[in-house]
């Protein structure tokens, strides 16, 4: 990025310039490569998932990456469900998009990319998806505007603020393995009572036959 | 007085830097070979991450052969491979910068879930300590301390990742 700075009246004017820039989601003016790339197929859909909790923020973007032919950019459609099937993102015919939102469920929250019906050709699509949720979706200029802090206490800030994600993030999986003990659990109490409840039905109808068969042969006077 | 503000915007300027760190943590469904792409922006870059395969259809299936992951670097050479693995961890140093592709092969067709993270890491060195004199070492060990951070983050997901998969076991065996 931008490491080598020229210092002085006139350049600095291209800093704020090369800031907002980089801030701005447009990466198709000044490619910072945050973001992963995707291949989309030239029939069928990508889908790419995540399994998030809920009360969530999520933030999204997308953008086609074609350097074959720069002035006419294939266009691709996109959607994001959540995992009660709600549609929280639709677009079509776009080269580029983003999407915000809270997560109100927990489950698993679905982004699907398709190439549009007008450029069916067999080419590969590139597609940059940039998908960051928790504490990466967080505005941290905002927070360094509202607080007033800068520089090296505001990366601490950032820092402190992952090592609390990672706290939650401990007592989550605490209690999921706790769930799936309790679930263990009951399936074992389960499977030993059927496996008791079987050979004592065996038993009980070994025996009954048994004295079935002693019963009639005393009556058929063969013993 | 001009120094100074040259100072926060070199100090701004590296918090962005830093805020461009690689991350990405999905799911995706593969059938028979799926590709992700990362940029690395610098040479020496770490890049970690790890993988799970989430078990679609297990009900029926025995065990299944594993999922073949490999790393291509930007030159086309491999750089890192594991073969027939239902999840692992991976760490190395990028050899040079550019597009690294990441690919699974699904030697079944069944298609198979794969929840994957990959991080890229840089930590200034000496030399760009020497180049950017507003840089000074504590950067180096905030970067550092950041890193070791995204570690125990990529590992609470890789933990996310299995506690996943084995609850779909459970959840498949248990008696109603």
């Amino acid at each position: 990025m931008n490491k080598g700075m020229v210092f002085g009246g006139r350049a600095a004017c291209f800093l704020p310039i090369i800031l907002v820039l980089c801030l701005t989601r447009n990466s198709n003016i000044l490619p910072v490569a945050e973001a992963i790339w995707l291949t989309i197929p030239s029939s069928g859909t990508k889908c790419v998932s995540e399994e998030i909790q809920s009360n969530v923020v999520v933030l999204g973007d997308y953008y086609v990456i074609d350097e074959n032919n720069p002035d006419h950019i294939p266009t691709i459609s996109a959607r994001v469900t959540s995992p009660f099937g709600n549609n929280l993102h639709h677009n079509e015919n776009a080269t580029h998009g983003q999407f915000a939102f809270t997560t109100s469920e927990s489950g698993n929250y679905l982004a699907c990319f398709w190439k549009d019906g007008s450029h069916q050709k067999d080419s590969e699509l590139t597609l940059g998806v940039d998908w960051k949720t928790g504490i990466a979706a967080k505005d941290w200029e905002s927070v360094a505007k509202k607080e007033k802090i800068e520089g090296v206490e505001l990366v601490l800030r950032r820092l402190q603020g992952i090592v609390e994600t990672i706290c939650g993030n401990l007592i989550y999986l605490r209690d999921r393995e706790a769930d799936m003990r309790e679930v263990s659990e009951a399936t074992n109490a389960r499977v030993a009572w059927f496996s008791i409840m079987s050979l004592g039905v065996c038993i009980a109808v070994s025996v009954l036959q048994i004295w079935y068969l002693k019963r009639y042969f005393v009556k058929k006077k063969l013993i | 007085m001009e120094k100074r503000w040259g100072k926060k915007w070199a100090l701004i300027c590296l918090f962005l830097f830093n805020w461009a760190r690689k991350v990405s943590s999905l799911s995706v469904t593969v059938s028979d070979m799926e590709c992700v792409y990362e940029y690395v922006l610098y040479e020496g870059d770490t890049i970690s991450g790890n993988f799970v395969v989430v078990d679609h259809d297990i009900f029926w299936s025995s065990d299944h052969p594993g999922i073949d992951f490999t790393v291509t670097s930007p030159g086309g050479n491999t750089v890192h491979s594991l073969k027939g693995t239902s999840g692992d961890k991976f760490e190395f140093k990028a050899p040079r910068s550019g597009m690294y592709k990441f690919c699974f092969h699904n030697p079944y067709s069944t298609p198979e879930t794969i929840a994957f993270y990959i991080h890229v890491g840089h930590i200034p060195t000496d030399h760009d300590l020497a180049k950017d004199e507003h840089l000074n070492p504590i950067n180096v060990k905030i970067a550092e301390l950041r890193e070791a951070l995204e570690s125990v983050t990529a590992e609470q997901k890789y933990l996310k990742a299995r506690d996943t998969r084995h609850r779909h076991k459970v959840n498949e065996t248990e008696i109603q």
